[in-house]
């Protein structure tokens, strides 16, 4: 009599635990703000496959939460959403951590690029002060007025910089690099062939 | 006894038909497949130049591998079918048939932005030579410098495989492009404006006219032609190609523009070696009184800003000195040509600069073909 009492007692017990599982919300809510931190930290550009796959965790999660919402009270299981929740957090720590590295690097290159890219405008503007201002005057004030281009070309470079378009900013400092680069030598081809000048007057 | 070893052996036999007959729910070779597909599509850069499809796949992906990863019911009888593999057969089919579109696609952006690059790389081409050919350079300000600069970040991005961007570096360049034409068809246009040309036609005739009356010398000067001829008793005795200022082939507003005056003017001094730096020279009366009056004018106007002066000392002369010769508004000959020209002309012979004498000069032509529609970048 009393075995079938304790029988009947424990499994009113499982029951009542059964009934009282409840969906994660607090771990589904860091794993939701996981992945809103590895998105602002840049993932969806730097990590964009990894960040796709969490997109997917994110949707499995949510997905099936709601099969066991959907679920008679003492069926729900709520142990593969605390799985995926913990999953997911992890990821989205380990992506944003990735993506913020990709960024950075990304950004040291832009730098560089500008930097190689400020340091050839200024050598061909040093080249410029130099330049014949003899027989093909017309050429030498193409020349001047290109060398203002690239110096202004310069702040666009800045500009992607400062909006975080990395790649942006690199192709266009690798550009003014290559045509200052142009420039110089169109200038020292004309200063191979007449020497150094003597300044002109102005009319 | 015998009975015993029979059950055992009957127990042993089931035992091992069982274990032989239970199958993984997910065959591993789809799994690595699965993978294989998803790794497909990144290297297609699925996620950023498909986001939507490869989103789809990789949500599906992502949710089988869970159920993969905690479904319990690995192991099943071998008639038993499995939900799980048949869905990962399904997306199996999915993910090859995004790979293979992905892959034409790809193959597509790639063939199109190729096209559109080494178009715009060609009209740029062209376009910088006609744009050298007027002396537009420097008329162009910095809109030339930009323009190399999107079509040189086209190519970059062509050739880092980002199609979207180098599409849309393209099309910037492209309308960079256009603007140039339309800022030389503004600042030239008068080179193809018919009455002006009339005007500066009449002019010419009307020096030449001048020379035949007066069995005199003359010169004409055509900015476009970048020619000086040279007129006996009407007649034309010599043609000398010349250099203009560095803004040439715009109308002279102001000192240091660069530009080279058009209108009637007289040679008012012959200056000879060691008179001036430039071999020989022959000064003109720039600025004259109609010079005076559309300078005023324009001043008034506000096109030419209060501290602008007018200008002057606008020669016809040679290059003495190679390395000091320049012409910063003045018309410059080779000093063979030169000699010649001084030899032959003296204090008051007039001296008329025209933009051009033809409908079909060089600066109309070249400004012509720049406005004619390009095939669309």
């Amino acid at each position: 009599m009393l075995r079938k009492a304790s029988l009947v007692s424990l499994a009113v017990t499982l029951i009542v635990i059964a009934g009282c599982a409840e969906p994660p919300t607090q771990q589904i809510q860091e794993a939701e703000k996981a992945l809103k931190d590895a998105q602002e930290s840049g993932a969806a550009t730097y990590s964009a496959d990894e960040y796709a796959k969490l997109e997917g965790t994110l949707t499995t999660l949510r997905k099936e939460v709601a099969d066991q919402d959907e679920k008679f009270t003492l069926f729900r299981d709520y142990g593969k959403a605390q799985q995926l929740s913990a999953s997911a957090k992890a990821d989205s720590e380990r992506i944003k951590a990735a993506s913020a590295q990709k960024k950075e690097e990304a950004k040291a290159a832009a730098l560089q690029a500008q930097q190689v890219a400020e340091e050839a405008v200024k050598a061909t503007q040093d080249l410029v002060a130099k330049a014949p201002v003899g027989k093909d005057r017309a050429a030498v004030e193409a020349i001047k007025n290109d060398v203002e281009g690239l110096k202004s070309l310069l702040k666009q470079v800045q500009a992607s910089i400062d909006k975080e378009d990395y790649p942006a900013a690199q192709t266009q400092a690798k550009a003014i690099h290559d045509m200052s680069q142009g420039v110089s030598i169109e200038i020292q081809n004309a200063l191979a062939k007449v020497g150094k000048r003597i300044p002109t007057k102005k009319k | 006894m015998a009975l015993n070893l029979i059950h055992k052996t009957l127990a042993a036999i089931l035992c091992v038909i069982c274990l032989t007959g239970c199958v993984q729910a997910v065959p591993p070779d789809l799994f690595v497949a699965l993978e294989a597909i998803d790794q497909d599509l990144i290297a297609l850069r699925a996620p950023e130049a498909a986001p939507e499809e490869y989103g789809q796949f990789v949500r599906q992906w992502i949710s089988l591998k869970a159920r993969v990863q905690l479904d319990d019911d690995l192991i099943r009888w071998p008639w038993e079918s499995s939900d799980l593999e048949n869905d990962l057969r399904r997306l199996y089919v999915i993910g090859e048939r995004t790979v293979s579109q992905l892959h034409e696609r790809h193959a597509s952006q790639h063939r199109a932005a190729q096209a559109k690059v080494v178009r715009l790389e060609e009209q740029l081409h062209t376009i910088t030579s006609k744009v050298e050919s007027i002396d537009g350079r420097i008329l162009l300000g910095e809109k030339g410098v930009q323009t190399d600069l999107l079509v040189k970040q086209a190519r970059s991005f062509f050739e880092q495989k980002d199609f979207q961007r180098a599409m849309q570096a393209a099309e910037k360049a492209d309308h960079a492009l256009k603007a140039q034409a339309l800022l030389l068809s503004r600042e030239l246009g008068r080179y193809a404006d018919e009455s002006r040309i009339t005007y500066w036609q009449t002019l010419a005739k009307q020096t030449i006219d001048w020379s035949r009356i007066h069995q005199s010398t003359a010169i004409v000067v055509s900015k476009a032609d970048r020619e000086l001829t040279l007129y006996k008793g009407g007649r034309k005795v010599l043609s000398y190609p010349v250099r203009l200022g560095f803004n040439g082939m715009l109308e002279k507003q102001f000192q240091g523009d660069g530009a080279t005056p058009e209108g009637r003017y007289r040679v008012t001094d012959k200056r000879g070696q060691g008179q001036t730096q430039f071999y020989r020279a022959l000064a003109l009366d720039y600025p004259n009184s109609e010079d005076r009056r559309r300078f005023e004018l324009a001043k008034k106007s506000g096109k030419i800003g209060p501290a602008k002066g007018i200008g002057g000392q606008i020669e016809i002369h040679g290059a003495d000195n190679a390395l000091l010769a320049q012409t910063l508004g003045c018309i410059m000959l080779d000093n063979s040509n030169m000699a010649v020209l001084y030899g032959g002309v003296s204090v008051g012979t007039p001296v008329t600069i025209v933009g051009a004498l033809t409908r079909e000069n060089a600066v109309a032509l070249a400004l012509s073909e720049l406005a004619q529609p390009r095939e669309e970048i």
